[in-house]
């Protein structure tokens, strides 16, 4: 049997290649893909969150550990979807209309998902009526809202309305994000949370929705 | 004092009779052109058709009559280049589209979009090679049309007793290299691929080189002030870790610090980096950095007494007036003054210190703000030894 603490450290040190492998000869020894991921890849990104909180890592250790991430989740997601196995919840994510800006919202997108959430990311300039769909469409848990522009950030604010005109608004926690929103911005406009890096937003997801602080 | 020498007493860290300020010299102390029109209608200054200096940004050039009137002390040169220089706005669906010439994508959304963003950086590509880095169609930045006529404008604010600073070409090292590769592939590269992503800060240190050494042979006995940027800080932290900034940008940053002031040894080095940079501040320092931009008081660690504290004595602050994320554009005219004077307070004493708002002035903030931020640099801004 393989030692798969070795993918756990593959991810933590952003080996996309050896992660792929460590992968693919786990479920050749028929590891269960779930355990793969519950055991071994949240972990990895937990240790990689905890690293950036204690700046050790920094934006490009966290995205290469990210990466790495995927390209074993690449594989599994099939799996996972055949075994209908449920995620932790689903996100729906997306920049505001209006606004262009995507790197942070990619970030705590790929943390997300490294938690074990289902991300459905709209991308970048989502009108309100997108986000409304979109929670609708996938039963979303939380909606993810971010803005990186003073000028685009009232758009949060008629997205939560938008969510409340079609009844969805008591169904989704609303978390926000960028650079010049705060914990007070955020609490003014009724969101149920504000994340300040990518790593807080996880951990206002979980709290949000009642989850212990570690997976 | 004319406003040269108040700047000039300002960086040399000695009070002048008044603090000297800044709007709209460079690409980051600039106003968006429609907070810029709204300001001239609020203090009855007859329309204008504003003139950019960069169009990416939607920022105006403030004309004469307006920057006269609030004692601005220093005019800024606006070298031609991508945000300035054959822009073309083109429809493309709901927005507008422009390729630079890095090939580079914007894109503006219509009907109101605010600024250009970037939607295509040209080298993207998962395989990308050094070969593909090396034959990629660079910009001539070193083309002497990129300052025609810089000469006789440098030389008639000196004669009309202002301050020049001079900006650059392109944006700052890891910046542009971001914008050429995508940010996301650019951060993953230096953590991953380090050759690779060297080619690329090779490339953007050797272009601005070019400009350099193109640009302050004819200009340097008329400025005062050259520009550079590169942005490391984010709001709570920064972008990369302290020491790979000491390992990948340090070293490049040198080598363009060393010539500019070879070139230009009598002007002051001014250096924008957003964000909580306070880790960098003794590296700038080494590095022989003479004025710090913008001053990021909203940011994480750089509270600015404390700034003042511990690097005023070896480097001049330019920003920090006011906070332009949420005071500004959000605050009262009430608690705009209160900020200024907070800021002030703790900036000024002993001089090191040009007034100028956090970054540029943005469309949504109101002209009474404005008034009010320029009325409390009037009333405090003059010191006691005048």
């Amino acid at each position: 049997m393989t030692d798969l603490r070795e993918l756990l450290t593959a991810i933590v040190e952003g080996n996309a290649v050896r992660v792929k492998e460590l992968v693919q000869v786990a479920l050749d020894e028929h590891v269960p893909p779930e355990d793969l991921v519950s055991r071994w890849m949240i972990p990895a990104m937990t240790e990689v969150g905890a690293r950036f909180e204690r700046q050790e890592y920094f934006v490009p250790e966290m995205l290469v550990s990210a990466r790495a991430m995927q390209a074993g989740l690449a594989l599994l997601k099939p799996l996972l979807a055949q075994r209908a196995v449920r995620p932790v919840a689903t996100v729906v994510i997306g920049t505001v209309r209006g606004d262009l800006h995507d790197v942070g919202k990619n970030l705590v997108a790929m943390m997300l998902e490294g938690a074990g959430f289902q991300v459905v990311d709209l991308g970048v300039d989502v009108p309100a009526a997108r986000f409304v769909q979109a929670v609708h469409e996938h039963q979303a848990e939380i909606l993810g809202v971010s803005s990186l522009l003073t000028t685009t950030m009232p758009q949060m604010e008629t997205v939560i309305r938008a969510l409340a005109e079609a009844g969805l608004r008591e169904r989704v926690k609303v978390l926000v994000g960028g650079a010049p929103v705060t914990d007070r911005f955020a609490a003014g406009i009724g969101a149920d949370g504000y994340g300040e890096s990518a790593t807080a937003a996880v951990r206002v997801a979980r709290s949000v929705l009642g989850l212990p602080e570690g997976p | 004092m004319n406003s040269r020498e108040r700047l000039l007493t300002a960086l040399d860290h000695r009070e002048p009779d008044r603090v000297p300020s800044d709007l709209g010299s460079t690409q980051v102390t600039g106003i968006h052109v429609l907070a810029y029109q709204s300001l001239r209608r609020h203090i009855g200054l007859p329309p204008v058709e504003p003139r950019m200096c960069d169009s990416i940004q939607q920022l105006a050039l403030p004309d004469e009559d307006l920057i006269e009137r609030f004692g601005v002390d220093v005019r800024g040169l606006f070298p031609l280049n991508s945000h300035n220089w054959h822009v073309v706005n083109a429809g493309v669906g709901d927005a507008w589209e422009y390729t630079d010439e890095w090939g580079i994508t914007h894109r503006r959304l219509k009907p109101d979009g605010l600024y250009y963003s970037i939607v295509r950086s040209p080298l993207d590509g998962a395989a990308l090679t050094l070969d593909d880095i090396r034959t990629h169609g660079w910009p001539n930045t070193g083309d002497p049309r990129r300052i025609a006529g810089l000469h006789e404008q440098a030389t008639e604010y000196r004669a009309q007793g202002k301050a020049v600073m001079i900006k650059g070409v392109l944006a700052g090292i890891l910046e542009m290299a971001q914008r050429v590769r995508g940010t996301e592939n650019c951060l993953a590269d230096m953590a991953a691929n380090e050759v690779l992503a060297c080619a690329i800060l090779d490339k953007m240190l050797e272009l601005k080189l070019a400009f350099w050494e193109m640009a302050l042979p004819r200009l340097a006995a008329v400025i005062d002030v050259v520009s550079e940027a590169d942005d490391y800080g984010t709001q709570t932290s920064q972008l990369i870790s302290p020491r790979m900034f000491r390992r990948l940008l340090k070293p490049r940053l040198k080598i363009l610090f060393d010539r500019i002031r070879q070139l230009a040894p009598r002007a002051r080095l001014f250096f924008h980096s957003c964000g909580n940079v306070r880790p960098l501040l003794p590296d700038f320092i080494e590095l022989g950095v003479d004025i710090l931009n913008p001053v990021h008081i909203r940011a994480s660690g750089m509270e600015p007494a404390v700034l003042k504290r511990d690097f005023g004595k070896d480097i001049a602050f330019w920003g920090g007036g006011v906070d332009t994320q949420e005071v500004l554009p959000f605050g009262t005219p009430q608690q705009v003054k209160d900020d200024v004077k907070r800021n002030v307070e703790a900036l000024a004493p002993g001089g090191g210190f040009v007034f100028s708002t956090v970054h540029n002035i943005q469309a949504d903030v109101p002209p009474q703000n404005i008034i009010a931020m320029w009325e409390a640099v009037q009333k405090l801004g003059g010191y006691a030894t005048a």
